[in-house]
């Protein structure tokens, strides 16, 4: 019957539900919670396409999260630059240091890659406590503003909110674009298998070193949304544990949809403020699920690496009756 | 003059338990084409497993002892559940696998033994010993002789017994291996009993000078992957190499440039290496050799 | 195929948000419901931000305990007022996002009048933007001079800061005739700050660095800079840091013969510095206030009586003695309820930062308070004693 209607008509329900959340939910803290997970979900985007479609797993990406995040802060508190382009900058420069990182270690086999993200990650993580005069060191960058476009200051609960949604928005858009297209193919093909890939002519260290550079893109402008929205940051936030949460998130999120990292990083974001969701949870109960936060991210990877590798996306295509096939 | 001795001195002792958890590195690398995030893990259960089994009131020499064996217990164990039920033996998903599982087995130590920091007598009290105007702890001696012990064993074990015969045959061709009658799986399940038992050792090794605690998994499998990666992941001898060259390097730069480099020391050595000459500098071709 | 795939993917995704909404929605609706209930007794609320898991729950629980022994206390006396008091706790995991989300919580939906914390520097100075919109004080519990250095008209803080621990510390070096100090202080943020405050005081007191090191937290071996050290012309050792690293200096210096008296920082005011440093903590000397050692305080004074009545209690109801930062939870919870108490009219927030800041000689546990608009730490050298540390015990020095 309307089967094919409703799916049409599925992503602008979503859209819609992720609009309208605002005019129904008031409570700033709980927007808060949503907004924390949208940020999570822009690097998601990000590490899905890189696993699910370069078939790559990065351990430094909450280094990308962290230089758009400084880059920002840095641009409109000490620079005085209009917000704006403080988020351009945070995204260029955590696309470079994408772009430095990739270039040499995708020539090599697979897994180097994950041991040179490591190897980033600990490195950036020092180099945030160390260079104190553009940090501020183990003490933090404070003071930093809310966004604001123009003149017009995104401050509120909501517009926070709709701000981070919108971006994610956008990079949803733009990584459907990349799957459904040529250069989407040729990741996947890569996936599958690399002679393969390159015998239908795809250039696959170039698909690799862009597939990167956009995934670090993202986990920069990410950053600096997080700057915008919390106003302090400091090294202790963008550490090894931060980047196995997100991989975490994307490997839960599974491959060949984004719907599904989307899914993963709201749903594990939601697991550390349970509090938030259900009202009269007792105190002991959340601390215990707090306390066992961290389990839950490693079972999860476990799990899904050993018994569902597409992921829960890969759930429900299969109930879908359809499997990989494209 | 003595200064640079005893920078020396504390490289080598850093750089002998740098060059065990490479060793875990390279086992399981040879075994299965794959890096097993958790090697740092087994290090740390190796120091708060001693503490446990000395708490128990068991003399340290059977404490050391049990804590190795468990280890490399939870070392098997570890492979059979989460490893080998993944089909094909992808080195990427072995990789993701080993990833979740470290987080794990921190997250297990931390529920067992508390977030404290928990303190491991030394193997033998006493002060220091002098040689040539520098100090060395007995401890350092301990690890010395530990490392020695353990690489020795490890050579025996690969040239001499059927069983090292069997390991190196199938890291050199798994199919082949096979096809003479080499148990492939239970080869790997072994590489990382081995590697977690050599962990253990090193973990213990190291507990009576810093204490033994949850966390510091994670910062050793990364210095011991830089050790393993300078020498050359194929071949345990380069990695022993690698760790006390890394030690070396640390030492050095903490006594002469600064301190605060010291870290910076491994990461950068790592990502150079990974770049420049991804065999390593022991390594010839980069093929897997024994 | 594929695009289907995607848009029943995005269907799945609408369900999924769909069900969040309806759980929000159920959220508000409770939290409605809760407000109306509590109309009735008019409680006095106050938050807390502590660490009860992550890096920081060793610190952060018997931060709790105190705050539930103390505000069951207060409500038996008699409440604020004859208003009861309730504080609501919320866990921030040492994570500062998670603190940030804990302020908006504590602010929207349980409408506070004051936030104790956090347990940490970096959670402290996190939701910092939340409490300044809101203009409500904050009374920190952690130690980094960050937080009141300078001075933050809302903020507020317990410990004893390395500006007062530091000047005791080396007037009391000086006072053994030692004018040559050789100094190892961690990269962190603790042994940073205490690294700045050495070298800025140390020549007003008459004493000279003649070797700095450093070492990162989480090194294992420090003997390259003991090294140095023992080759320069120091006559004591000076180290400053509180983490677990401070058992491994000691331990490094007996190892290398350095026969030079060693002092450390408050932050190694722990059991878990005794025990990790076992024999070569023996004569180890540290500045700290004088909770370890009530004596200290002299017997029958004010002070003595509140703190040996606190420990017996906290002993009583947690089956150990409370560590210092218990102390500086009770006294975060005190210094926002007396000044509470000194309020005739309706308590609020802008009032109550006032009162707090015209605290004056208050008896707590980690020493008298006094804040003023320039200091919002409140404490004095007098506050400190000098502890050596003798058969595997905190003695007091001297």
């Amino acid at each position: 019957m309307g089967g094919r209607t409703l799916r049409a008509l599925a992503p602008l329900a979503a859209v819609a539900v992720v609009a309208l959340l605002p005019l129904v939910v008031t409570d700033r803290f709980l927007l808060k919670v949503f907004t924390f997970a949208g940020i999570n979900a822009l690097v998601v985007v990000g590490l899905a396409l890189l696993f699910g479609h370069a078939g790559q797993v990065s351990l430094g990406h909450a280094a990308f999260v962290g230089l758009g995040a400084y880059a920002s802060a840095y641009c409109t508190v000490r620079l005085g630059w209009p917000w704006p382009v403080g988020f351009a900058v945070a995204g260029a420069l955590a696309a470079l240091g994408g772009l430095v990182l990739a270039m040499p270690s995708l020539r090599l086999k697979g897994h180097y890659l994950a041991m040179a993200t490591l190897g980033f990650g600990e490195l950036m993580a020092l180099t945030f406590q160390e260079a104190e005069p553009v940090t501020g060191g183990v003490d933090g960058f404070g003071g930093i503003p809310f966004p604001s476009l123009g003149p017009l200051e995104v401050g509120d609960a909501a517009a926070l909110y709709w701000l981070v949604w919108a971006v994610v928005g956008v990079a949803v858009l733009a990584a459907y674009n990349v799957t459904s297209l040529r250069p989407g193919r040729a990741m996947r093909a890569l996936h599958g298998s690399v002679p393969g890939a390159q015998a239908s002519g795809v250039d696959v260290v170039g698909v690799k070193v862009r597939t990167f550079v956009v995934s670090a893109l993202l986990a920069g402008l990410a950053g600096a949304l997080y700057a915008g929205v919390v106003g302090f940051i400091s090294p202790s936030v963008f550490t090894l544990t931060a980047s196995v949460t997100f991989l975490a998130m994307a490997v839960l999120g599974g491959t060949g949809s984004l719907a599904g990292p989307l899914l993963a990083a709201v749903l594990l974001t939601l697991v550390q403020y349970i509090d938030a969701l259900i009202p009269g949870l007792p105190q002991e109960a959340s601390q215990t699920i707090q306390s066992y936060r961290e389990d839950i991210y490693g079972l999860a990877i476990v799990l899904v690496v050993i018994f569902a590798p597409r992921g829960i996306a890969g759930l429900w295509s299969r109930r879908g009756g359809r499997g990989e096939a494209a | 003059m003595d200064e640079l001795l005893q920078f020396l001195i504390a490289g080598l002792k850093n750089g002998s338990i740098y060059a065990l958890v490479a060793l875990g590195f390279t086992i399981v690398f040879a075994a299965t084409g794959a890096i097993n995030f958790a090697q740092g893990e087994f290090f740390m259960l190796g120091g708060m497993l001693g503490v446990f089994f000395a708490g128990l009131g068991l003399p340290l020499p059977m404490a050391a002892v049990a804590a190795i064996a468990a280890t490399a217990a939870i070392g098997a164990v570890f492979e059979l559940l989460a490893v080998r039920p993944i089909k094909g033996g992808d080195p990427l998903r072995i990789i993701m696998v080993t990833i979740g599982g470290s987080v794990l087995l921190r997250q297990m130590a931390l529920h067992l033994f508390g977030p404290d920091e928990l303190p491991l007598d030394p193997f033998t009290e006493g002060p220091s010993l002098k040689l040539l105007g520098a100090a060395v702890e007995r401890q350092t001696l301990w690890i010395w002789a530990l490392t020695g012990l353990a690489v020795v064993a490890l050579a025996l074990l690969y040239r001499r017994t059927t069983f090292g015969r069997a390991m190196r045959a199938t890291s050199i061709q798994r199919d082949a291996a096979r096809l003479v009658g080499v148990n492939a799986r239970a080869m790997v399940t072994a590489s990382f009993a081995l590697a977690a038992a050599l962990g253990a050792v090193a973990g213990l090794a190291v507990a009576p000078l810093t204490q033994a605690s949850f966390h510091v998994g994670a910062g050793m499998g990364v210095k011991g992957f830089a050790a393993a990666i300078l020498g050359g992941l194929g071949s345990p001898v380069a990695a022993v190499g690698g760790g006390l060259l890394l030690g070396l390097l640390e030492s050095l730069t903490a006594g002469y440039i600064d301190p605060l480099y010291k870290d910076a020391v491994a990461l950068v050595v790592l990502l150079v290496v990974l770049f420049v000459r991804p065999q390593g500098l022991f390594g010839g071709s980069g093929r897997v050799k024994m | 195929m594929r695009g289907r795939t995607l848009k029943l993917s995005m269907a799945v995704l609408t369900a999924a948000l769909a069900v969040s909404l309806a759980v929000s929605l159920a959220v508000m609706t409770a939290a409605c419901g809760e407000e109306e209930a509590a109309e009735g007794g008019e409680p006095l609320k106050i938050g807390a931000i502590v660490s009860l898991t992550g890096t920081y729950a060793g610190l952060g629980e018997p931060e709790k305990n105190v705050i539930e022994m103390e505000v069951a206390r207060i409500n038996e006396d008699g409440g604020v007022n004859g208003r009861p008091v309730e504080v609501i706790i919320e866990d921030d995991a040492t994570d500062e996002a998670k603190a940030v989300a804990a302020a908006s919580k504590l602010i929207e939906q349980d409408g506070v009048v004051a936030i104790i914390g956090a347990t940490g520097t970096g959670q402290t100075m996190a939701p910092r933007g939340d409490v300044q919109r809101a203009g409500i004080p904050q009374v920190s519990m952690a130690g980094g001079t960050v937080i009141t250095s300078p001075v933050d008209p809302l903020v507020f803080a317990t410990p004893w800061s390395n500006l007062i621990v530091v000047p005791f510390t080396l007037e009391h070096i000086k006072a053994q005739g030692i004018t040559k100090i050789g100094l190892i202080t961690d990269s962190g943020g603790f042994g940073k700050d205490g690294q700045a405050v050495i070298a800025a005081v140390a020549p007003e007191v008459g004493v000279e660095v003649v070797s700095d090191q450093t070492f990162n937290p989480g090194d294992t071996d420090m003997t390259a800079q003991l090294t140095k050290i023992k080759n320069s012309d120091a006559e004591a050792v000076v180290f400053w840091t509180a983490g677990a690293e401070a058992a491994i200096i000691v331990k490094n210096a007996v190892d290398l013969g350095i026969d030079l008296p060693l002092f450390g920082s408050h932050g190694i005011a722990r059991r878990e510095f005794i025990d990790g440093a076992g024999a070569a903590a023996e004569g180890v000397k540290f500045a700290a206030g004088k909770v370890l050692i009530p004596e200290a305080y002299g017997e029958g004074t004010e002070a003595y009586t509140v703190a040996t009545d606190f420990i017996d209690r906290y002993t009583a109801a947690y089956g150990q003695a409370p560590s210092t930062f218990a102390g500086h939870a009770y006294d975060a919870l005190y210094l926002v309820v007396e000044a509470a108490r000194r309020i005739d009219g309706e308590i609020t927030p802008e009032a109550l930062r006032d009162e707090i800041e015209a605290t004056s000689g208050w008896v707590g546990i980690g020493g008298t308070f006094t804040f003023s608009p320039d200091d919002h730490n409140g404490m004095t050298v007098g506050d400190l004693t000098m502890y050596e540390i003798a058969g595997s015990e905190w003695t007091l020095a001297e």
